[in-house]
């Protein structure tokens, strides 16, 4: 599922228009340059970080340089948000983990180990393992619509949205809201009565006390 | 109340849209109706899933909303999740999933795109044919025609995307002039007792109160 081809399934954020930065002059040049700030880096295994963010091509993930005809689609801004993350399965880390665990011991000629020198250990089996694994990548595609200042993020996820939401916001200086029956609401507009309204709403109740039983004889 | 508590506190608006969805689809003979785009077909399709906490009823068919178990559901005090639509509007044919407290869309499969530009027109094949060769500019102008290919089925994609979504805006628009007044208790939830409980409904009657109650909250 993607921008270009497929079913589409996506979460939209709400540009403040407020925040938003103007769409006049070089905006263009302005956004190529913040795109080439926080471009996607790959995962180093003797790195602390456990996971990676950054921004690459839309469908070219290992593409981390931008260029306006691959970006811009009149006034939609197209690009990719790439996540990559070490996932060693636990069982092999602590099966490995035990081993050097068992090696050290009998090297130091000791029975116990200080939680420091397990923790140690584990990091290092762990990096030791990243190695040999890939890690596991995500590329999800994003539409900024800029002259109606909505962003379509082409998943579901909320931790992936959560992420991506704060990349956004280091790159372009931006807040992004989620769509939510309220935020949808606010960005059509409410009164104040209807603002007060939501405030004061409660789940609508469809079986009462006098429905209940007329149904339960019903059948 | 809070930003975060305005959002978080009251995704239940999204749940009672779907069901008023289904309710007007249903009473109106799944053909529902906005100011700004008339007639068109609407209808839940495949599947709908309603829950109340961890408690959750799935039910996949063709029509899934009028099997037993779906108003059995809402009797028990679930309410819609997640459904499935159909929207046809004039010759354009749409289906999605509508998550309600999200009021995220998924599955949006949209109308058959006709040219993507991949496909040479007949005009182009007969002048490919009769054109001599040249590797270099033909290499360039198949890549030329691969973007331009490209930009215009994401035009005609994001076109009918947003065509989708501004229908159910005006939806959501209608729902909240019902939902935020006196409207929502005095004419709908009547009627949802009613057409819940199976009782008779006259579907003309309630159309005209809502449209009036709607209408109201646009003059304002």
């Amino acid at each position: 599922m993607s921008l270009f081809r497929g079913s589409l399934t996506y979460a939209r954020f709400f540009v403040d228009p407020a925040l938003s930065e103007p769409t006049t002059g070089n905006f263009a040049d302005r956004f190529l340059e913040k795109l080439a700030a926080h471009p996607f880096e790959p995962l180093d295994p003797e790195g602390e970080a456990a996971e990676r963010i950054g921004w690459c091509r839309v469908g070219e993930p290992f593409e981390t340089s931008f260029i306006y005809e691959d970006l811009f689609f009149n006034e939609f801004m197209n690009i990719g948000f790439r996540l990559d993350r070490w996932v060693v399965p636990p069982s092999l880390l602590k099966a490995k983990t035990r081993e050097a665990e068992t090696a050290y011991l009998a090297k130091k000629g000791r029975e116990r180990l200080t939680k420091k020198e397990k923790a140690e250990l584990k990091d290092m089996v762990s990096k030791k393992l990243r190695k040999q694994l890939a890690p596991t990548t995500r590329i999800v595609d994003l539409s900024w619509s800029l002259n109606d200042g909505v962003v379509r993020f082409f998943t579901h996820s909320t931790s992936v949205g959560a992420a991506m939401s704060e990349l956004f916001r280091t790159t372009f200086g931006v807040t992004l809201i989620p769509e939510a029956p309220y935020t949808t609401a606010a960005r059509l507009g409410l009164t104040a009565d209807e603002e007060t309204a939501w405030v004061d709403l409660e789940p609508t109740i469809l079986v009462t006390e006098e429905t209940a039983p007329r149904e339960r004889g019903a059948r | 109340m809070q930003l975060a508590d305005k959002i978080e506190k009251r995704r239940f608006i999204g749940r009672e849209f779907l069901l008023w969805l289904w309710f007007e689809s249903e009473i109106f003979e799944e053909t529902l109706t906005t100011k700004k785009h008339g007639d068109f077909g609407f209808w839940i399709e495949k599947e709908i899933v309603l829950s109340a906490g961890k408690e959750a009823t799935r039910i996949k068919g063709t029509t899934p909303a009028h099997a037993r178990e779906a108003k059995e559901a809402l009797r028990l005090g679930k309410m819609p999740e997640r459904a499935t639509f159909r929207l046809v509007l004039g010759e354009r044919e749409s289906g999605f999933f509508l998550k309600a407290e999200a009021l995220a869309l998924g599955a949006l499969t949209l109308p058959a795109v006709l040219d993507d530009g991949s496909a040479p027109t007949l005009g182009e094949l007969g002048a490919e044919l009769s054109a001599p060769k040249k590797k270099k500019k033909g290499a360039e102008d198949e890549a030329e025609r691969e973007a331009d290919g490209k930009a215009e089925a994401f035009f005609d994609r994001m076109d009918l995307t947003q065509e989708v979504e501004g229908i159910l805006q005006e939806l959501y628009r209608d729902f909240l002039a019902l939902r935020l007044g006196a409207s929502w208790e005095k004419i709908v939830v009547p009627a949802l007792r009613d057409w819940l409980a199976g009782d008779e409904l006259d579907a003309d009657r309630y159309r005209v109160s809502r449209d009036k109650a709607v209408a109201a909250r646009a003059s304002r």
